[in-house]
């Protein structure tokens, strides 16, 4: 008679392990009620949305631009044949896009310059402690969330060529001479005026949120940190510059992301200014693209215009999400 | 002949089925008849729907009628009328996603921008209400089937078109010995004197559809063209473009202030209506503004004929209204009879658009017209219909003159002159270039 050890002995756990290697080869099924692997699913689920959301909203609407590019399609044609890079050379063959791409550029850099710079300033002024703070938090904010038709034909009153309320200021003060002058500023008609213009309507509207996004920023940077920094000596300017953005790099990498996407592709300001005139001096890429696209109906060429914008944005974005991960690794 | 002749009828072979057929063919005939000449809607629309999406009128009192008058002949009829206003510079990419979705409005309006061509295949041939209209109404005026027209059959039904004469100061006029502006010329003449004493002109030299329209017109009273007859090719390279954009920078080196290159359409009403302009080229909507802002002004604003270019040449572009059916209506008979409805009152819309919307049926230019007859500030503009052209002139309202329009390649070379950046010689090589490749492509396409 063979005595059993409690434990079952060696020759008992190579038997069981022998059983489970079995068993799991003949249920497969067993690996998926593993804790393990349940984390995973659970996992997954939860990315879900997240995936669905990224392909249909974004994925698809891309890649249905890139099959209009590279066709003839037509507003009224639902048939379209394929054309390859036609579109794409059309769009080069004209002068009209190279200055729309000039200014898509000088648009997008210099209103991130000012956006980024009024919205620091804002966001340190809403860091101190004064009466009513909160109140001014909240009013800040307005520029952003005003529809941007009613703002932007706000802003077209106040630069238009006889009534400016801004000309009228400037000539008070002794700046600019009386209507008429030869020095009377006309926002909308003179070239890189009106292009500041445009920059100065989107720098208006969209600092604010520069501004959330760095507060936001600086008020999850302990205090602890700074008041240390402080007692070793450092400047202000350092200590914003070693400890506050390090610190909040990867909101500051975001929100630049965010910004520089909507400033790019932003079609209703400078639409509603100057529908790209005059003479194309404020022609940006996105009212190209909506110019030929739909009101002139060459869905195919209006489409290669607008993902011109792609290959601007790219290496952007890779540059700032591979800083991002370098940071978080 | 032959009809005249007496019809021998052999009473004994007519059957009693045969004469029930014939009489009841005639009934049916004659109370289509009737009720075609009555203007009362068939039985098979009762209980339909209508949806109509059209801009929002410069006039607001028109749209307020509009909407009522659509109300009440849906109530006569049973059909439930729906408008819907939009822009109209949003029209273009609102019918592009209705096609694309295949639903949306059964009548859709295009304004300025008449974009027939692109979608005939999908718009519901209209060539009947056409017909029938013009027949009643003595024809069309000429250029009305440029808008519309494609391969003989008519994709839509022009309503109205807005006029631009010129809106001058008689009083600035008078007291500088000035003339008339019957030609562009003693336009020239008047704005050159007038600015150095406070009073410059303008036309806008932005991207706006002012600017589309009324450089147009000063150049095709200049005896120039944009494409041939067929619209097939361009033709605006000739020495009429020459000596139109050499006529085009001195009147505004002379005559304008750098303004005109920031004007939206509404900038020359308040140019006029402010007392400092001495002439406009525009709508009436410029002489309806002074009149409910300025009465001192209003007073002393008359209005002109289209400026000859060359002598007895006047062309006058003027901004077209077109509706259209979508193939996809499933109420394709309501909207074809609210069309002709809408066509048979064409006056009492010019009256609610206070003289505003011309007709394109050669009858209602019976003098005296509605409103601007009575006026005898306005009575010139009945004169209007025999010089009225649209976008392409002389040929029609082709795609790639949409696109050309769109993108305001005209305007811009007209600014690139008058900037003084570039020569004349500079900017038609831009201008001709742009429509070249324009035209090209849409060749290929």
């Amino acid at each position: 008679m063979t005595v059993r050890s409690s434990s079952g002995g060696p020759d008992a756990a190579s038997a069981r392990a022998a059983a489970i290697s079995v068993a799991s080869r003949a249920r497969p099924s067993g690996w998926f009620r593993s804790q393990t692997s349940q984390r995973l699913g659970a996992g997954y689920l939860l990315l879900a949305p997240a995936v669905l959301y990224v392909l249909l909203l974004v994925g698809a609407p891309f890649l249905f631009s890139l099959y209009l590019a590279l066709s003839d399609a037509n507003v009224g044609e639902p048939v379209a044949t394929f054309v390859g890079l036609e579109n794409f050379r059309a769009a080069l063959e004209s002068d009209v896009f190279y200055i729309a791409l000039r200014n898509s550029i000088v648009f997008t850099v210099v209103a991130a310059i000012f956006k980024g710079l009024l919205g620091t300033t804002l966001a340190f002024l809403l860091l101190q402690p004064f009466w009513g703070r909160k109140l001014v938090r909240g009013l800040v904010v307005i520029p952003f969330t005003l529809p941007v038709t009613i703002s932007v034909l706000s802003w077209k009153w106040m630069y238009d060529s006889q009534f400016s309320v801004i000309n009228w200021f400037l000539s008070r003060i002794g700046l600019v001479g009386s209507y008429g002058s030869p020095d009377w500023p006309v926002w909308l008609g003179q070239p890189h005026l009106a292009l500041a213009a445009c920059i100065i309507v989107n720098v208006w509207r969209s600092f604010p949120f520069s501004a959330i996004v760095l507060l936001a920023g600086f008020t999850s940077v302990p205090t602890e940190i700074l008041d240390a920094a402080r007692v070793d000596g450092t400047s202000f300017f350092q200590r914003f510059r070693y400890v506050v953005v390090p610190m909040i790099a990867p909101i500051l990498l975001i929100g630049f992301l965010f910004d520089t996407v909507f400033t790019l592709s932003d079609l209703s300001i400078v639409y509603l200014l100057t529908q790209g005139g005059p003479a194309n001096a404020t022609k940006i890429l996105p009212v190209l693209a909506y110019q030929v696209g739909i009101q002139a109906g060459a869905l195919g060429r209006g489409a290669a215009i607008s993902l011109f914008l792609f290959p601007l944005l790219l290496p952007l974005m890779i540059l700032l999400l591979r800083n991002l991960k370098r940071r978080e690794d | 002949m032959s009809d005249l002749q007496p019809v021998q009828t052999d009473h004994a072979s007519v059957s009693r089925r045969r004469f029930l057929k014939v009489a009841g063919g005639g009934v049916a005939g004659s109370s289509l008849l009737t009720m075609l000449d009555a203007r009362k809607a068939p039985a098979q629309i009762k209980g339909t729907t209508l949806r109509i999406l059209q801009w929002s009128h410069f006039i607001p009192a028109y749209d307020a009628w509009y909407d009522k008058f659509a109300k009440e002949w849906g109530d006569k009829n049973g059909v439930k009328v729906r408008v819907d206003h939009i822009p109209h510079l949003d029209i273009p990419a609102r019918m592009a996603a209705e096609f694309a979705a295949g639903a949306g409005h059964d009548i859709i309006y295009n304004g300025s921008s008449i974009l027939t061509r692109l979608y005939y295949k999908n718009l519901v041939d209209l060539t009947d209400i056409a017909d029938a209209a013009g027949k009643k109404y003595g024809g069309w005026i000429p250029a009305a089937k440029s808008l519309v027209e494609v391969e003989g059959r008519w994709y839509g039904l022009p309503l109205f078109y807005i006029l631009a004469p010129m809106l001058y100061r008689k009083d600035l006029f008078d007291a500088n010995n000035l003339k008339y502006p019957d030609t562009w010329e003693l336009a020239r003449v008047a704005a050159r004197t007038l600015k150095p004493k406070g009073h410059p002109t303008g036309i806008a030299l932005s991207q706006c559809a002012d600017a589309n329209l009324f450089w147009r017109s000063m150049f095709f009273s200049f005896g120039g063209t944009e494409a041939d007859p067929s619209g097939a090719n361009p033709t605006l390279d000739s020495k009429e473009l020459r000596e139109f954009l050499r006529f085009a920078k001195a009147i505004f080196e002379e005559g304008m202030t750098p303004e005109v290159f920031s004007w939206d359409d509404a900038s020359d009403n308040r140019y006029l209506a402010s007392g400092i302009a001495c002439w406009v080229h525009d709508a009436i909507s410029a002489y309806r503004t002074t009149e409910d802002t300025n009465p001192e002004v209003f007073k002393n604003t008359f209005l002109g004929l289209e400026p000859q270019g060359l002598p007895v040449k006047r062309v006058s572009v003027a901004a077209p209204n077109v509706w259209m059916v979508w193939k996809f209506s499933k109420n394709q008979q309501a909207a074809k009879e609210w069309l002709s409805y809408l066509l048979d009152n064409d006056l009492v819309g010019m009256v609610e658009s206070r003289g505003y919307n011309m007709p394109y049926l050669n009858d209602r230019y019976k003098k005296p017209m509605p409103v601007i007859g009575t006026d005898p500030k306005l009575q010139i503009l009945q004169d209007f219909p025999k010089i009225v052209a649209f976008y392409g002139h002389p040929g029609p309202s082709t795609t790639p003159i949409q696109e050309i329009v769109n993108t305001f390649i005209f305007p811009d070379m007209v600014t690139r002159v008058c900037r003084g950046k570039e020569s004349i010689e500079e900017s038609i090589k831009w201008g001709v270039g742009e429509y070249r490749r324009i035209y090209a492509k849409h060749k290929q396409a």
